[in-house]
């Protein structure tokens, strides 16, 4: 089970015919994810490895009855295919795509969630949108919209993850898995300063899914989120959370990769952070292997 | 994309913000032919891209043009921190206590998806110590990247700040510097001081303009303000590998892994080894041996750094092209410095082997990034205390 995807999820692929979208189709049809098919204006028509390929979203998604896309397009028609398969009414997208500019993502953020209130309103399911610069998502052994490693997301697990780096999504599953416990869903945010879904947004789902038992947040220095999902966590959740937060000693003003990942001022330092947590008696690991003892701690309380 | 003070007005101009008029020189003689020009006092500012210029004596008041040729003299080729001094602006002084200094910026403000006016009659301070000091001095206001800054809500925020003088002329610059912003990509833009003169209209004394790299493709025109010598020579270096790269100072421990995350977890777990970092290196995800190679080579260059630590965790990544990279720098002798990693992923055993091969001192591999960090840590203390 787990949240937004599952093993009925039917998943199409915009840019499926370049390289990044290719090896990780396969991928995800290796790991067991309904990879229906794929969408390349101008390869409209031509097959794929199997996969059909269309020239618009929407064909896509009525042919196919498609409720998730993942993007793979380069960064200066990123947001634009994010458009696309919003106005084409695809619940789910997810945008891989690193090094998108801000300004189109600021538009196409606006644009997705005024559209989601609109379905919403009319008695729609919403639309939703998931990075960019960002892994993707993952529910163990069910479906996998994204790029993480497949070995890793094997086996259900009860602990629900959320992250603002690839790269330490992969360590704490890992850690997670190897103390015998397992992640249920994998939710990759991203990195970049503007997103489409933050830790506030995703924290309501694992609080209401039944196979999620705990939460583990993996933030970063820079930006409010942390401190946003503390303030939600502290007014609406019951299931135990515990935190990371990774740059803790990263000197102010220096940018560390993400561009998010920036202090200005006094907003988004760790201090800033770990008081936001505390107040919400969050525990927040030093390290990442304490986060395994931090979630077992939570669970025997 | 930082851009020195006189681009970013060259921009604001384009843009039809009234500027404070001002040349470039590059020698103390073409400071003294601007000044003569424009007549006396000018103020001689120098063009490099750090903050606290000021205060480190590369913004000069000039009263005569032998003033403005001697303060040339000094500011060109000056060193303020770390950076060389190539450029100085030379504008016309203003007479600051006729009128009113004020403060307006727009920044990139993830917690509202968008970009965020400030404004603040606080100028000519750096807004972040005014930030510190008296936070409910900045008026903040969501702009909305599809619309724009109106101009109804550019005189609210300056009303609400405290604003005095022709309010509606006020108010076109901040709307102005909205567009330039909004057109530019603009990670940040600010106007410091924005001056109100005594006849009520503002005039932008100074600003910070910093474009959105990622979107620099759409701004080739502005391609040929990057100046390389500006940069920190291994940032250069870098930048050639498409590797994303920080020198930090006083470290001694040299970093690298795949994904900034992973990279700045890094840090923290070095700094909690008892050593400091002396650089972010993000390799990025899948890099091959030679990429590897090209990073070790990277830091090995930085003489502060006394020992490397990498940290990756392969998914895409394989662990046996990370340790092949690492082995070809042995070989070559690029490789002087400790290296002590912690690969975790595919292709860990076939890595461990190819160690085990060349079994050399310099490279050692650890379960954990802990154990590798610990042991980096060490051989970087003991050769910094030698």
């Amino acid at each position: 089970m787990g949240i937004l995807v599952d093993r009925n999820s039917k998943v199409i692929v915009q840019g499926m015919t370049g390289r990044e979208g290719a090896s990780h189709s396969r991928a995800m049809k290796e790991f067991g994810t309904q990879v229906v098919a794929g969408v390349t204006p101008g390869k409209g028509g031509t097959d794929f490895e199997g996969w059909p390929i269309y020239n618009s979203v929407a064909e896509a998604k009525e042919k196919h009855g498609a409720n998730v896309s993942i993007i793979f397009v380069p960064p200066a028609g990123a947001a634009d295919a994010v458009l696309e398969a919003a106005h084409a009414g695809m619940p789910l997208i997810v945008l891989i795509t690193e090094g998108v500019p801000t300004v189109d993502m600021m538009r196409a953020v606006q644009e997705v969630k005024a559209l989601d209130a609109d379905n919403r309103a009319a008695g729609g399911q919403g639309i939703r949108l998931i990075g960019g610069n960002c892994p993707g998502l993952v529910t163990n052994g069910e479906a996998k919209i994204g790029i993480m490693p497949n070995k890793i997301y094997a086996t259900p697990g009860r602990i629900g993850l959320i992250s603002r780096s690839g790269t330490l999504t992969y360590e704490a599953a890992k850690l997670l898995n190897d103390a015998g416990m397992g992640t249920s869903t994998t939710v990759g945010i991203g990195g970049d300063p503007v997103i489409g879904t933050t830790f506030a947004d995703v924290l309501p789902l694992f609080e209401a899914d039944p196979d999620t038992d705990a939460v583990v947040v993996i933030g970063e220095i820079g930006g409010a989120d942390e401190e946003a999902a503390a303030e939600y966590i502290a007014s609406s959740m019951k299931k135990p959370v515990v935190a990371f937060i990774s740059g803790r000693s990263a000197p102010a003003g220096k940018r560390m990769g993400h561009a998010g990942a920036i202090i200005m001022g006094n907003v988004g330092t760790p201090e800033s952070k770990l008081a936001a947590f505390g107040a919400a008696n969050v525990p927040v690991a030093d390290t990442m292997p304490e986060i395994v003892e931090l979630v077992k701690q939570a669970l025997n309380k | 994309m930082k851009l020195h003070e006189y681009q970013g007005k060259e921009i604001l101009r384009q843009f039809g913000v009234n500027v404070q008029e001002g040349k470039v020189a590059r020698t103390p003689d073409e400071v003294r032919q601007i000044a003569r020009e424009y007549g006396q006092p000018v103020v001689v500012k120098a063009q490099v891209h750090v903050g606290g210029r000021g205060k480190a004596g590369g913004v000069k008041f000039s009263p005569t043009e032998d003033k403005a040729f001697e303060n040339g003299e000094k500011i060109l080729g000056m060193d303020i921190k770390g950076l060389t001094v190539n450029k100085v602006l030379v504008t016309k002084a203003v007479d600051i206590d006729a009128g009113t200094e004020y403060y307006v910026g727009m920044i990139v403000d993830r917690n509202v998806q968008s970009y965020t006016l400030m404004a603040s009659a606080e100028g000519g301070m750096e807004i972040e110590e005014v930030a510190e000091a008296t936070p409910d001095k900045i008026i903040k206001h969501r702009v909305d990247p599809v619309t724009g800054l109106r101009p109804y809500e550019a005189r609210e925020v300056a009303i609400k700040a405290g604003f005095k003088g022709n309010l509606n002329k006020i108010a076109d610059m901040m709307v102005k510097m909205s567009e330039a912003a909004l057109k530019r990509d603009a990670v940040l833009v600010e106007i410091n001081p924005l001056f109100v003169g005594p006849d009520g209209n503002p005039l932008a004394l100074d600003t910070k303009f910093e474009i959105d790299d990622n979107a620099m493709y759409r701004h080739k025109d502005l391609a040929d303000w990057r100046e390389l010598e500006a940069e920190h020579p291994l940032e250069i270096e870098a930048s050639k590998y498409g590797f994303a790269y920080v020198k930090l100072d006083n470290g001694n421990v040299g970093v690298l892994g795949n994904g900034a995350g992973i990279v700045m977890t890094s840090l923290d777990v070095v700094n909690r080894a008892g050593a400091k970092p002396a650089n972010f290196l993000d390799i990025g995800g899948g890099a091959k041996a030679e990429v590897v190679y090209n990073a070790v080579k990277l830091v090995s260059k930085d003489t502060d750094v006394k020992a490397i630590f990498i940290n990756i965790f392969g998914g895409i990544t394989r662990a046996d092209e990370v340790a092949k990279g690492v082995i070809q720098a042995l070989k070559e002798g690029i490789l002087t410095k400790p290296v002590r990693m912690r690969i975790a992923g595919t292709a860990e055993d076939e890595a461990k082997a190819l160690l085990a091969e060349v079994n050399s001192p310099l490279i050692q591999m650890y379960p954990t990034m802990f154990e590798a960090a610990d042991e980096a840590a060490k051989e970087a203390n003991a050769a910094e205390a030698k």
